[in-house]
Formats: structure tokens, sequence, C-alpha cells
């Protein structure tokens, strides 16, 4: 038998990300931080978020710069592989640190030094703890001397939460055994559940057929034409 | 008649999405009495995002639902216990709240002590002082130094070369040293910079030509300090520029303070004729603090921060946190962050649910295997030979520094470190400890080796 093809996520959420909807689970306290900083309010000048994929990192990230900008707060969102700027201003986000290249690495170590001196905030992001950083010393330690705090993957509970709400907002009914087909069988992490019930959706109104587990078993293992 | 709340939810049912609903408004709870309606948030979060956002509505929403003006009050619901302050608790007790109708500011920051940006002029901090600047033995040589350059700079000690691992203080020190030559002489030229700010400022000054104002900057000091000067490795142009600045400060007697990552004859990609002269003033080494001075720089910083920590604490913190200052530090601030967030006291029961991420981390790393592992490639042996019954001093010295680190680093008792090391008496461990604290204290290379192991094998 072939195994179920896995999704594989190539369909960004709907929304923009924002901290309206996060689904917190339990990151009350980096949350708190954030908006702080995306608000100019609160002391810190350095926060460093870590934790698995698809626990929500990249959302926070882009979540801040859009809060700090709706504030009027210069803000950048640097995305994996994107150049870093050479001088600080107003808020700026760093995402997925551990894929810096040596040169990055030395931008963003004299980026710190200048939010120490007062020249603006940095939210950085990465998969692991500070000290498990491939990354010079130097940096690493800098990043541990911010605010570190880790972003708790959801629970199982808050996850389907979360599926369920984007369904209900889709007008999606979604049955108990196939939320839980779903939660056993796709990719488990919440961007890629979300990104499922969309696409769900879509194809279920394309084939005109309810929503079952026969109709997702169907969808999880065709082969993705998005 | 119908109650306020329900009402209030459909309202903003209707509004805002469930997701929005859930996360600000289901969380609240709400008791009215006579003629007040009471708002208890389970956190400091969800109270400032609602007060910011629907606090106002929901006051209108009451004077219409009463048909007559309501107080309106929200509070944050005293935390329970730990972490959890999840939707549902009830509140037990509510704080002073602001009402609607006269919002006062959100909780004001904390503000950490001073904080002052950096003088424009000399870059200097000034909070970086020899006051706060915490003693112990790992510092004690390169702080008197340090205070002998800075009361008589430029007679003595020139260059000054500071160097040790990450995070020890360098910074701190010398810039102690240009705070006090100012203090001393406010009319003294003094200049600290980051040598990674030379070179960028460098390439800026070529690509705009500006190479004059540069050079300009660097004219008539009294005392340069360049901070990291590891980071002129393999930018040849800018070593040239600087051994002239170097050469000339140096001859008209300005002191000179460098700090680097290692000792100067170590440094790769710098010019020899750079490292030499770096050699020919005072070298002087920051090691990792030992527990006492941990427990103090806590306790200093904590206090400059103005949130005291009881030495239990310290004491807990200082004992999790070995390799560095800045760790140490940020640990700290993790910790206040947490109290502060869930507005509770600092104990040390608080500190391990508060820096229970960072000590699983920890606690994955300084395995005895990791240890021996990590001294066995850095003396490029085999890892066998930390279990094997040669005693040649080759294989010997790094097995004596694997048992120390272990002895220092894991909670194994003496017996099982031996057991690790292919089944050896606990005496043999013991003699490992004694032999390497003696040597750390006679023998500065293998004192470095011993501190670099340590930083990897915790950092």
């Amino acid at each position: 038998m072939i195994p179920p093809r896995q999704l594989i996520l190539n369909i960004r959420p709907e929304a923009e990300p924002r901290f309206d909807n996060f689904v917190p689970g339990e990151n009350w306290e980096i949350l708190a931080r954030l908006h702080d900083i995306s608000r100019g309010t609160g002391q810190e000048t350095l926060l460093y978020a870590w934790g698995e994929p698809g626990c929500g990192r990249s959302h926070l990230l882009r979540a801040v710069v859009a809060e700090a900008s709706r504030h009027g707060q210069p803000a950048a969102y640097v995305a994996p592989g994107e150049a870093l700027p050479e001088t600080l201003a107003g808020v700026l986000a760093v995402d997925d640190v551990e894929g810096l290249d040596p040169e990055a690495q030395v931008r963003l170590f004299s980026l710190i030094n200048q939010a120490r001196e007062g020249a603006g905030r940095i939210v950085a992001a990465g998969s692991q703890a500070p000290a498990r950083l491939d990354l010079r010393p130097d940096l690493a330690t800098r990043l541990a001397w911010g605010l570190v705090l880790r972003v708790q993957s959801l629970s199982e509970a808050d996850r389907t939460a979360a599926v369920r709400e984007r369904a209900q907002a889709r007008g999606l009914e979604l049955p108990n055994e196939v939320m839980a087909y779903l939660l056993t069988h796709a990719r488990r992490d919440l961007p890629s559940l979300l990104a499922t019930v969309d696409a769900l959706d879509r194809y279920s109104l394309s084939l005109k057929r309810p929503v079952t587990v026969a109709l997702l078993r169907d969808f999880l293992q065709k082969p993705l034409e998005l | 008649m119908p109650e306020f709340w329900p009402h209030c939810l459909d309202h903003f049912q209707a509004k805002l999405n469930p997701q929005q609903v859930n996360t600000w408004i289901r969380p609240l709870s709400v008791t009215v009495t006579g003629d007040e309606v009471r708002i208890s948030a389970p956190n400091r979060f969800v109270a400032q995002w609602v007060r910011d956002r629907f606090l106002g509505e929901i006051q209108q929403l009451a004077e219409v639902f009463y048909q007559a003006p309501r107080m309106v009050t929200l509070s944050v619901q005293e935390a329970k216990s730990q972490a959890s302050t999840g939707p549902g608790e009830a509140p037990e007790a509510s704080e002073p709240a602001p009402t609607a109708k006269d919002p006062a500011k959100p909780a004001k920051p904390r503000t950490r002590a001073g904080k002052p940006l950096p003088d424009e002029e000399t870059r200097l901090n000034s909070l970086f002082t020899f006051d706060s600047f915490v003693r112990g033995k790992a510092n004690d040589l390169a702080r008197a130094a340090a205070l002998q350059v800075a009361d008589h700079p430029g007679s003595g000690y020139n260059p000054l070369f500071v160097y040790g691992g990450v995070g020890l203080g360098k910074t701190h020190l010398i810039q102690a040293i240009g705070n006090k030559v100012l203090e001393n002489d406010p009319q003294a030229k003094v200049r600290y910079f980051h040598a990674e700010r030379y070179v960028s400022d460098m390439v800026k000054a070529f690509r705009h030509k500006s190479f004059d104002d540069f050079k300009h900057k660097y004219d008539g000091l009294d005392v340069l300090l360049i901070d990291d000067i590891q980071f002129f490795a393999g930018k040849d142009r800018t070593q040239e520029e600087f051994f002239y600045l170097f050469n000339n400060l140096i001859e008209s007697h300005k002191q000179v303070i460098i700090t680097s990552d290692s000792f100067p004859k170590d440094l790769e990609g710098i010019e020899e004729r750079l490292k030499s002269r770096f050699s020919w003033g005072l070298t002087v080494m920051l090691e990792p603090p030992e527990l006492e001075m941990r427990v103090a720089i806590l306790l200093n910083r904590a206090q400059l921060d103005g949130n005291p920590l009881d030495e239990n604490t310290a004491f807990f913190i200082a004992k999790q946190v070995r390799s560095n200052v800045r760790e140490l530090e940020g640990a700290l601030k993790r910790v206040q962050a947490f109290a502060h967030f869930h507005q509770q006291t600092i104990t040390v029961e608080l500190a391990k649910e508060a820096l229970k991420d960072l000590l699983a981390v920890q606690n994955r790393q300084v395995s005895i295997e990791n240890i021996q592992k990590t001294v066995a490639d850095f003396y490029k042996i085999k890892v066998a030979e930390m279990y094997s019954k040669k005693r040649t001093r080759i294989l010997a010295r790094p097995r004596q520094i694997a048992m120390h680190l272990a002895k220092e680093l894991t909670d194994l008792s003496l017996p099982e470190i031996g057991q690790a090391f292919g089944g050896r008496d606990h005496t043999t461990v013991l003699h490992a400890h004694r032999k390497i604290e003696e040597l750390k204290n006679s023998e500065p290379a293998l004192r470095r080796d011993y501190n670099l192991l340590l930083q990897v094998l915790t950092g």
C-alpha cells in the first residue's frame, strides 16, 4: 500500500500575522513582552524567541513589526536569507538566526551593540536556545544577554480549537472523526493544519462532496496542484 | 432582568472573529455589584489589550444596558501559583484598577537603573565603572592593572592588552578605565570604539572619499580604547591604518587599551608586527567567574535594577549558569521578567520555574560522555583513550582534565566518574582533581585550555 501523501505547506495562511490572530496557548508572557516592544514601552532592547518549527515564531515576529508600524515606529522584518540593515532604527525582527552566514552574524552582532546603545530594539528568533546555536560565540552570548523566551508549541486541545475556529470561520463543518484523522495523518504544526483546513474546504467545494474522513484521505493522498 | 455580561459577549461575538473573542473576551470574568461592573483579566497582557481596545466600548454598552452611567473597572487577577493563568480561573482578589472614565496608564515598566546612552564624543557608557565591576579571583590581576593604567595613563603599561572568553567583562573593565581617566582629568581626550565599528567606519570613509575625516577622529587622543581586536582578522588595510595610529599614540606616550578573545600571539589573521606590538605593554587575562563571584555579580546587578535578590536565589542561579557573565545576567533578567509578569516575588522555586527551559538545555549538554568527547576532540586524541589503561602524559593529562570537569559539571559521585573512565578508582578521580587544580595555578597554558573547555561545555 502506498503510504498517504504528506501535505507540503506551500500555502500561506490567509491572514496577515498579527497579535490578535495568534493563538496564544501558553505564550502569554512572550506576547506581552512583544506587545511592549511594538509600542516602544517596557525596557527590553533585545528579545530572543526560540522554539520548534511551526510554534509560531515567524508569526510573532511579523506581528511585532506590523504592530510597531501601526504605532508609527520604523520597523522591519528580515526573513531568512535576506540582508540585515547596517544601522538599527526602531524595531528590527530577525528570523531564523541559525541561518545567518558569517558576514550576517557580524552584522547582527553590531546591531545588537547598537541596540544596547539605545539605537532601537531587536527581536530575534531561532529554533534553539542561545547556548545551542551554532553561531559565533560572541553573538550567541549576546543573544543570551537579552530576554530569552521559549515559544511553546500549542497543546493538542489548543490546536484542535484553532482548527475548529478556522473551519467555522469558513462555514465548514468538521466532524470529530475528520478532526481526529487530520491530527494523526497531516502535519500537526498549526500553520500546516490551518492551511490544510483551507485547502480541504476548497477541495470539498470543488468536488461538491461533504467533508468526511474518506474525502480527507483522498485529499491528503492527492498530489498538490496549488 | 437579563444579565449584562452575556449581553456584552453577544455584542463582541457579532463583532469580532471567534479567535479574538476566545483570546480577549472570554477569559475575562465579570462581577456586577451595585453601580459597579468589575472586570478581571487573567493576566496583565489581556488586561492591557482590553483596556486599549475594548474598555471604552464596554463602558458604553453598560450605560446603554443599565440606562445609567456605570463605573467599569478592570484589574488583573492575582496569580494563583505559577504559569497557569489560563481562562476560567475565578478572580480571587483585585488590585486597585483604573476605570474606563479615568484610564490610568498601563503599569509603568521598571526601568533598568539608568542605562544612559553612551557619550557621543567618548562612546563611553557611564555605568561601566570600577565601582560596579564585581571583584573576584578571576579578575583581580586584570582589575589591578586597569586601575593602575587609569591613574597613570600612558606612563606604565602601554598598551594594556586584556583578553578572555566571551562575556567576561572585558568591555566593562576597559570602559571603567576610560571613565576613571575622565574623572581624574575631565579635559582628557578619551575614545572607545569597537573594532567592528572601526572596520565599517573605515570602509564607509573609503566609499565616501572622506578618509581624512575618519583619521581626524583619532587625532590628539590621550586614551584610545579598542574592543575585540580579533575583528581586524583578515582586514589588511584596516590593520595597516591601525598600525600607524597605534605607533603614533605609543610614541607620544598616549595610552592604548585593547581587548581580544585570545592571547596576542594566538590571534589569527592579524599581522605579526601588530601582534608583537600588542605584547609590548602588559597582557592580562579575565577568567570565568567562580561561584562566589557569580553570586556577587547577581546581587549587584539585581541591586542596580532596583529589584534586590535574596542570597539563596542568587546562589541557585549562579550554580546553574557558569560560563560567562552575559548568560548569567540573561538568566537574572529572565527570572525578573517572569516574576514581574506573574506578579510574584522572586524565590528559588520561582527561579527554577523561570529557568526551566534554560536548565533543560544545559542538563542535556553536560553529560560525562559529552565532556569526554569534547576534551578528546580538543586534545586531538581518541575518545577511547579516556577509558584506556595507558598512562603516558599525552593521554593522562587530558583524561585528568576530563575527570576534573566531570567533577565540576556533573552531579555524579567520584566512584561513578571513575567508572565512566574505564573503571578507575575514586581516588584516581580525586587525584586528577587536585592535580588539575594545582596545575591551573602554575601553568597558564593549561588554565587557558581548561577555561576554554569549560566555556565550550557550559556555554
